[in-house]
């Protein structure tokens, strides 16, 4: 009888071994020297003087938006806000791509189809291999900039023309954040393999959505490694931006030559010389309706800090984006009615689409929006 | 109780006459032979009918007209929920169970041979079918696409151009991601096998165990559990259709697999070795 039951040894140990390993494996490793010690100032400085790197690396996306879960291979994605909602919903991966600042490829992983989006110089390419199309579209001179920090450097801080330092710039980020939020370097984090600098921003202030926000800063090179969004009251965070896999080397130059395939359908799209950034937006979400700032009178904001709300007054632009809104069946299914328009509510942001052509949107509570509306 | 060390020199002569049973069965034959009809089927079908419209049907179809090498691939994606998985089932079913009906397990276990290393032949046997399966639908397809469309530069996934040479490569090893794909499936019918002396029993039961595996991957509600499930990266193939390679899903894939192996393959030991063997 023993003898049988020592025959049955190997069934009982196999699984104990793969609960093992695979317990282990989730245990993050914390081997390696740990980094040296940083202020916030000091982590903001890492990031803000790390150069376009090159680098190939794994992105992987999740979400916990509070939206309607959308089809990933429905005939409904076709319509250009579905497939933005798409790409904010619902888990994805991505291979990135770049050398140096001016070469960069972005491939999202579909199931059984892939969207791309090159950039080469001035080049940019978009393909997506469910529909087989290819977009080309020429950058401005001078676009691609924005990598740079460049964007922090406002008109009348005295700074113009001239590049502040990577440390005055984050001092001076820090002493204007300072009043409604909260920064700070927690424990450091693993990323992708790699030791990081842990900075969370937390809101001093109870009326928003978000929870906090922190950043994985990679403590050798300063790039950022995964940005992850907490709603308030939330333990999984609504979005989460990271790297799973990621290498400092170039990739292979060929990479970036991109032609579109035979039998593609070929788009071209002029680009405007005060474009939005293509780079940074992937396939399907360029011709999208919130791109359409030029066609929007100026919005203006109520509120301050993490507390603020934009409004766009209305405008054939939003009239035509609340048409959209009302008709577009998905669309439909995410926003909710509500006592004089219709409400487009997820975990960090609500935006709220009045009868009457106007849009609200802000980090804040419904509510906030009903009452910024009704005061007008 | 044999031992198991006994004539280890003689597991080639036994997984020989195995795999020359295996592939001189009449029913091996049928199954690889409506496998080969399923892209035959779809050229054909896209080739009397007009053009498709991108996005319509089965991944791919669209490209049929442009490139025949495309066929084998849809025809792979066709396949892999249900044709390959039933088929492998039938054969990994049989291992041990279609011996017992037959009763001739009795006198395979009177040979010096042990009831471990019949155990492996056995599997052998099936691991050979799961190598020869989706190698006959992609080359089938590769074939009947060549001679109805025409055949050139195949676009990959990612937009990039691949001559028909390196495609017919990525279509081997497709074929081999989806060898190893069933092989965790082929362990769990290899251990159904030895729980019964009724073959068709098994087969049933392997070929309902993939196909409660895909209906519990397709339920939100289970995410925790999906990466567990042997049919997880059943279609995950498409990796090797892009530029570079995604590898990722190929190694998680055989560790998953290996996993299977470990796991079914130990409690198809624990069973058949302590079984009475009364047939």
């Amino acid at each position: 009888m023993t003898r049988k039951w020592l025959r049955w040894m190997p069934a009982a140990a196999v699984p104990a071994v793969i609960a093992a390993a695979a317990l282990a494996g989730s245990v993050p490793a914390s081997a390696g020297d740990p980094l040296p010690a940083k202020t916030p100032e000091e982590v903001l400085a890492l990031v803000a003087q790390h150069a376009a790197p090159s680098l190939s690396g794994t992105l992987e996306q999740t979400s916990q938006l509070g939206l309607p879960a959308l089809p990933q291979t429905g005939s409904s994605a076709g319509s250009d806000a579905a497939s933005v909602l798409e790409l904010l919903s619902g888990p994805h991966t991505a291979r990135v791509f770049t050398d140096g600042p001016d070469n960069m490829r972005v491939q999202v992983l579909d199931r059984l189809a892939e969207r791309n989006a090159v950039r080469s110089g001035d080049q940019v390419w978009l393909y997506s291999s469910k529909d087989n199309t290819a977009t080309h579209l020429t950058l401005p001179a001078d676009a691609g900039r924005h990598k740079d920090f460049s964007q922090f450097k406002h008109p009348g801080t005295g700074t113009d023309g001239v590049m502040p330092t990577p440390e005055a710039l984050a001092a001076r980020l820090l002493a204007a954040a300072d009043p409604t939020t909260e920064i700070a370097v927690l424990p450091e984090v693993t990323v992708a393999g790699r030791a990081a600098y842990n900075l969370t921003i937390t809101p001093r202030t109870e009326g928003t959505l978000i929870g906090s926000v922190a950043i994985a800063v990679d403590g050798q090179s300063g790039l950022p490694l995964s940005v992850e969004l907490k709603a308030r009251g939330q333990v999984e965070p609504a979005f989460k931006l990271a790297f799973t896999s990621l290498s400092l080397e170039a990739p292979d130059a060929s990479l970036f030559a991109f032609s579109p395939p035979p039998g593609a359908t070929v788009k071209e799209i002029d680009v405007p010389a005060h474009g939005t950034e293509p780079d940074a937006a992937v396939p399907g979400s360029v011709p999208g309706p919130m791109d359409r700032h030029g066609g929007l009178p100026k919005p203006t904001v109520t509120g301050t800090g993490w507390e603020s709300v934009v409004e766009f007054p209305a405008s054939p632009g939003s009239t035509e984006a609340g048409a959209m809104a009302s008709n577009d069946p998905l669309l439909q299914q995410a926003a909710v009615a509500v006592p004089g328009g219709r409400l487009f509510s997820t975990a960090v942001v609500n935006v709220l689409l009045t009868d009457d052509g106007r849009v609200f949107a802000g980090s804040v509570p419904a509510e906030r929006l009903l009452t910024a509306a009704a005061a007008r | 109780m044999p031992s198991n060390n006994i004539a280890r020199a003689s597991g080639w002569p036994l997984l020989a006459s195995e795999l020359s049973v295996l592939f001189r069965r009449r029913r091996t034959w049928a199954m690889l032979l409506a496998l080969a009809a399923v892209p035959v089927l779809m050229a054909v079908a896209v080739r009397v009918s007009s053009a498709v419209p991108p996005g319509r049907g089965p991944a791919f179809l669209d490209r049929f007209t442009q490139n025949g090498l495309f066929v084998g691939v849809t025809a792979l994606l066709v396949c892999v929920p249900l044709f390959l998985p039933l088929t492998v089932g039938v054969v990994a079913g049989d291992t041990i169970a279609g011996e017992a009906g037959l009763g001739t397990l009795r006198y395979l276990l009177v040979a010096p041979a042990g009831r471990v290393r019949l155990l492996l032949v056995k599997y052998a046997g099936a691991a050979a079918f799961c190598i020869v399966a989706p190698l006959v639908v992609a080359l089938a397809g590769a074939g009947i696409g060549a001679s109805l469309f025409p055949v050139g530069p195949v676009t990959l996934l990612s937009g990039d151009v691949i001559s028909p040479q390196e495609a017919v490569l990525r279509l081997v090893l497709v074929a081999a991601y989806l060898t190893v794909s069933l092989l965790g499936l082929s362990a769990v019918g290899l251990f159904l096998s030895t729980l019964t002396d009724v073959p068709v029993g098994a087969m049933a039961a392997t070929i309902v165990a993939s196909v409660v595996s895909q209906v519990m991957g397709e339920l939100p509600q289970l995410d925790w559990l999906h990466p567990w499930l042997f049919s997880y990266y059943w279609f995950g193939f498409a990796d090797l259709l892009r530029q570079p390679i995604a590898w990722d899903s190929f190694a998680g894939n055989a560790l998953l697999q290996g996993g299977y192996i470990a796991v079914f393959g130990a409690l198809a030991y624990g069973r058949f070795v302590t079984k009475d063997v009364l047939s």
